[in-house]
């Protein structure tokens, strides 16, 4: 397994905080609380998601170890933040997962879910767009119609920050 | 009196405007005065932040900016959209950087990011306006045992949430407590709905809120009451689909916060839209 030094310092850089991963002992409570290692990793600790794993591999700049493997590697993390809550270490657990995810579907390997909801905002400037249906009930409710968001400022951000280019 | 920013979000506002409609009529029987911007996504922290942080950052910000144009606080109805706008704030706020970056995105729309608004969730601002809650209501739900789940995000991470103990939530039973009905504990209470990981992996989503409905059924509840849209989503349409694939018999009634206290405060479930729930409320309030 070859370290990659310019992705681990991209690791370490990612927030203001991002560098007390180094600080990790593996002392596995991250995994203890997951949620969804709980009903992915068998009693031998084999297979599933495992945030632990993942924050040793980042902080090793072990690249090919999170990007080569199995999606969920990644995008198992339901965004729970309960790692975040139990780090003895105070480690931002999520916002790493964040960046690693960020990396991911750069290179065109994010769930499709993911590429779908940037495509409605990015259509919408809403990740769900009004309906006509939606719209009646909410008249027949008495309360007002949603103010329209301004599509065309949504799509500049996108477009000046080359996020449009990720969209599939 | 405040005036807030009414930041209802896309799931609420454009999927199940019920929830919004209850807690209109909520806020205006305890003062809680709302007006409208033109707000976007967020955006979702579990989708856009995952997607690109860049942009999640920049159209979070975006959003602020309307808010901090007419100087008024926003209100947050979601779990999700008072942790995108909270969590945008503080990572600009401790990060020059990224904040001159975003700011120099945000110039070329005409906006700038000063970080001076105040970014409440509802519950939050119930909470502060207990008393008033109290004052309104009319009709004790004593016979109601309720199993509260305030949702991740509501109180994760606490770093910027700064809304209740990350781990042992109370805000929410505090407020259900107001209303005379019994809080039940749960072993489960701040495990996740599993609604984020779905998305990609609906079998792992499946198994987690499997977990969390056993847990809230052992404890003898009536109802659930959510204050986040992506979990009412996931325990009011997915209990019927865990039946049939766990051999389980769920059916418990989810409800809003919004939606008990308008009860207790004698607002008729005709005019909040209770019938658009998938689970029907069975005891007569």
């Amino acid at each position: 397994m070859a370290t990659d030094f310019e992705f681990r310092k991209q690791v370490m850089d990612y927030h203001v905080s991002s560098e007390l991963i180094k600080y990790c002992y593996q002392c596995n409570r991250c995994t203890d609380n997951c949620p969804v290692s709980d009903v992915t990793i068998d009693f031998y600790s084999q297979g599933g998601y495992n945030p632990r794993s993942n924050i040793l591999n980042a902080l090793l700049g072990y690249k090919d170890a999170i990007f080569g493997a199995d999606k969920l590697a990644i995008w198992g993390c339901t965004v729970c933040d309960t790692c975040d809550e139990v780090c003895p270490q105070h480690i931002e657990l999520t916002e790493i997962f964040s960046f690693l995810k960020n990396v991911s579907t750069a290179k065109g390997n994010a769930p499709e879910n993911i590429y779908a909801q940037a495509k409605a905002i990015f259509e919408n400037a809403k990740a769900i767009p009004s309906q006509a249906a939606i719209e009646r009930r909410r008249q027949q409710m008495g309360i007002p119609a949603v103010a329209a968001p301004d599509v065309n400022e949504i799509q500049t951000l996108f477009k000046n920050m080359g996020t449009d280019k990720k969209l599939k | 009196m405040t005036e807030y920013k009414m930041f209802e979000g896309c799931t609420i506002g454009n999927r199940i405007p019920f929830i919004e409609a209850a807690s209109r009529k909520v806020f205006e029987k305890i003062g809680v005065e709302t007006s409208q911007a033109p707000f976007s996504c967020c955006p979702d922290p579990t989708g856009m932040k995952s997607f690109d942080n860049d942009a999640w950052l920049a159209i979070g910000a975006r959003n602020i900016c309307l808010a901090e144009a007419e100087g008024k606080p926003i209100i947050s109805l979601c779990n999700g959209c008072a942790n995108t706008l909270r969590g945008v704030r503080h990572q600009l706020k401790h990060d020059n950087i990224k904040k001159d970056k975003i700011n120099a995105q945000l110039a070329k729309i005409g906006k700038n990011f000063k970080g001076t608004v105040e970014i409440k969730h509802f519950v939050d601002v119930i909470k502060e306006n207990l008393n008033k809650v109290q004052g309104a209501i009319t009709k004790q739900l004593s016979d109601l045992k309720i199993a509260c789940h305030p949702g991740c995000h509501y109180m994760r991470p606490a770093e910027w949430m700064e809304s209740d103990d990350p781990l042992h939530p109370k805000n929410l039973k505090e407020i259900v407590a107001a209303t005379g009905a019994t809080v039940v504990d749960y072993g489960e209470e701040s495990l996740c709905c599993g609604s984020a990981v779905s998305g990609a992996y609906p079998d792992y989503g499946d198994e987690i809120l499997k977990k969390k409905l056993l847990s809230v059924s052992k404890a003898g509840a009536d109802v659930i009451c959510v204050n986040c849209p992506a979990c009412f989503q996931q325990f009011d349409t997915k209990q019927k689909d865990l039946n049939k694939k766990f051999n389980t018999n769920f059916d418990i009634p989810v409800l809003y916060i919004t939606e008990i206290l308008a009860l207790a405060m004698g607002i008729s479930s005709e005019d909040i839209g209770l019938k658009f729930h998938r689970i029907r409320l069975k005891k007569e309030m």
